[in-house]
């Protein structure tokens, strides 16, 4: 490898083939370059016509930031992709840790480049902390695959593997249609409506796609009076409703007889998750005697109204 | 496996493992089928586990080996639920059948059919076992791990077994399957504390999600043969899973069921609707991507583990103990296995306080003139 100064606009840098950070921020790199500027500087390698970059994006994309025309490189002689790709890999592994879009990038090019499936979940995935399964290198070789907008969310929302699992179950046209969906919603909301979404669509045997475009769905996405935050969660609600019937059902009954006999805001009350015990919980606050007694004698009238023990007979047949 | 029965595609011995009686009577049973003597199987279980589907090819190959540990335990069953106080004798681990729903498939870390072989060891712990308990009466049996007759053309245990369990009174002793593999039982006199069962299912169910198994009406009729020998037989529902057509599914084998079956000589019929925990569904799905039975109305039970929401349970429980009982199975003791007690009481009428009870519920019918 020799070390040499090129003219930046020698670099071509429309060939991404070992590229594996995108949509960095380039503030700290900037800072870092005005403050000390380049320690350690960017590999580059041949690939005729052109001097393509190997490692060091951030740092090139600074340099061209603050207007210099000039960086030193080391240039690798190395003319096969694979051997290169591992270079850049091992350098990148020695300084930080791989984001879930990284850690695609790498797999999706080690094989790529060549790389055996095996030697891939054997050598590499202990390096960069992915389990060593085969169904691993399947989701990752299919993140590798995803659209650059889909990356960059799966990115801005630290999505954890299952989701990117789950992200890889439908086509890219699918995900393209959820994306506006999902890019309101939290790590675990996003994890929620995609395994609701396809498990729907499993269980009445119905593409993704129809159902995102079926009217339920899309009244709600054109609604002008509701913003994304809403429209999420009015889908959410149907997505429930239809995952979960019997369940929506006995929510709705239990609510309906709380209504009925009036219960106050002031004491809650909840029957066991997913109604699975047979007990109900009341909590209330008190601040002293008179107060406990108030709420207790609230209950006992409560309890005296005949709908009072509808709530201990929800239906078994719903 | 419909009617043929489990072969290897290639055994591998332990080295240790080589010197047993009953390596020698495997070797024996399965000539022409290639073996290899290994140090240990550390390495070929790593290398299974990377293939496309380790579940799969862990299933062309037997494993003989030692089991190290005790051979007897518990039933693990489920937290939160009531238990039956079952004993598992952990002989042959894995199953060649290929069940989309089976747990073994996340319990197990090592994906190969692998056998036990020294048996003097399992003898020794329960002759302790049995000591120490020799005032309850236990049930206890070979089929959690796996499936307890799927390879005995191969290993022959049953015989051994029947032989060992039929001289110790406080032991109910049960071997569970879902295969035809009845011949060695057949050859073997009964025994009042020796029960055979079955696992059944709707054959829709059987048909699309027990790659490998017997039909059921196969497994009925091993179920009659094996009573007219004189043995006590048992039969699990279990996992009872709910599709469209299921009360006609379930119907049409209790039907059957009784049609053969002496209701008389049927020890117990244990209930348990389809339920898995979050890591298997997650295998299912993988294995088995045409199954729907994974996306029914499934909610986190009080055991973390997935179960249909307590209103579609009790419609499934209602029907099939109904069916029971209108097929003469009246007298029949019925049990949940891993179910609550709300369930116990609004469909058994039985609300038993602990596991204790559900033993004791099972076990006595043994020891009263019953016929």
């Amino acid at each position: 490898m020799r070390k040499l100064k090129i003219p930046l606009n020698k670099i071509n840098l429309e060939d991404e083939r070992f590229r594996i950070s995108y949509h960095s921020n380039l503030d700290k790199i900037i800072l870092s370059l005005k403050k000390i500027g380049l320690v350690n500087p960017p590999i580059v390698t041949l690939r005729e016509p052109h001097i393509i970059l190997v490692s060091g994006w951030k740092r090139v994309l600074g340099y061209i930031s603050l207007s210099f025309s000039q960086i030193p490189v080391y240039m690798l002689d190395e003319k096969n992709d694979l051997k290169t790709f591992k270079m850049s890999f091992y350098e990148n592994l020695a300084t930080r840790s791989y984001n879930t879009i990284e850690k695609a990038e790498v797999v999706g090019r080690l094989k790529k480049f060549g790389e055996d499936e095996n030697s891939i979940i054997k050598k590499y995935f202990p390096l960069i902390n992915i389990p060593s399964t085969r169904s691993h290198l399947d989701v990752y070789l299919a993140a590798f695959e995803f659209e650059p907008e889909i990356k960059k969310l799966v990115l801005e929302k630290n999505t954890a593997f299952v989701s990117l699992q789950l992200l890889t179950e439908f086509s890219s046209w699918e995900r393209r249609i959820l994306l506006p969906l999902l890019s309101c919603l939290s790590q675990n909301k996003i994890k929620e409506i995609l395994e609701d979404i396809l498990e729907i669509c499993r269980k009445y045997n119905m593409p993704a796609w129809k159902f995102l475009l079926s009217r339920d769905i899309m009244d709600i996405k054109v609604a002008e009076n509701l913003s994304s935050l809403q429209k999420a969660d009015k889908i959410r609600l149907i997505l429930k409703r239809k995952r979960y019937p019997t369940l929506f059902s006995w929510t709705k009954s239990f609510d309906s007889v709380l209504k009925k006999i009036c219960w106050p805001e002031e004491i809650s009350i909840s029957p066991s998750k997913y109604f699975e015990g047979e007990e109900i919980s009341v909590n209330f606050n008190f601040k002293n005697m008179e107060e406990f007694r108030k709420k207790l004698d609230e209950l006992q009238k409560l309890s005296s109204k005949e709908e009072f023990s509808d709530m201990f007979k929800l239906d078994m047949d719903e | 496996m419909n009617k043929k029965e489990y072969f290897p595609k290639k055994i591998f011995i332990e080295k240790d493992s080589l010197d047993y009686p009953l390596t020698r009577k495997i070797i024996k049973n399965t000539q022409g089928i290639p073996y290899e003597i290994i140090e240990n199987s550390q390495d070929l279980i790593e290398e299974i586990k990377l293939s496309k589907d380790p579940g799969k090819e862990g299933k062309k190959y037997l494993l003989i080996t030692k089991q190290k540990g005790e051979f007897v335990k518990p039933c693990p069953c489920t937290p939160n639920y009531i238990g039956c106080n079952y004993f598992i004798i952990n002989l042959d681990i894995n199953c060649p059948l290929d069940c989309s729903y089976c747990i073994l498939q996340h319990y197990l870390s090592n994906p190969m059919i692998t056998v036990h072989v020294n048996t003097k060891d399992l003898w020794d712990q329960l002759d302790t076992f049995l000591y120490r308990n020799r005032k309850h009466i236990l049930r206890i049996g070979t089929g959690e791990l796996g499936d307890s007759l799927v390879l005995d053309h191969i290993t022959e245990r049953s015989k051994d077994l029947i032989y060992y369990f039929r001289s110790r009174k406080n032991a109910i002793f049960e071997l569970k399957t879902k295969t035809v593999n009845i011949k060695n039982i057949l050859e073997i006199e009964p025994a009042d504390n020796i029960v055979i069962a079955w696992s059944l299912n709707s054959n829709k169910i059987a048909c699309e999600e027990e790659k490998n198994a017997p039909s059921v009406n196969d497994r009925i009729e091993a179920a009659r043969k094996v009573e007219k020998k004189g043995y006590r037989v048992a039969f699990h529902f279990d996992p009872i899973i709910r599709y469209a057509g299921w009360e006609e599914g379930y119907s049409e084998v209790i039907n059957e069921l009784f049609g053969r079956i002496n209701p008389l000589k049927i020890a117990w019929i244990s209930l348990g609707s389809l339920r898995f925990p979050p890591d298997l569904k997650t295998i299912i799905k993988e294995r088995f991507p045409e199954t729907r039975i994974i996306y029914d109305e499934f909610i986190r039970g009080k055991d973390g583990k997935f179960r249909y929401f307590k209103a579609i349970r009790f419609q499934l429980y209602r029907k099939i103990v109904r069916l029971i009982n209108r097929n003469g199975g009246g007298r029949v003791p019925l049990y949940f296995c891993m179910e609550s007690s709300e369930l116990w009481g609004k469909v058994l009428m039985i609300k038993p306080k602990g596991k204790e009870e559900v033993e004791k519920y099972l076990s006595l019918p043994f020891y009263k003139p019953k016929y």
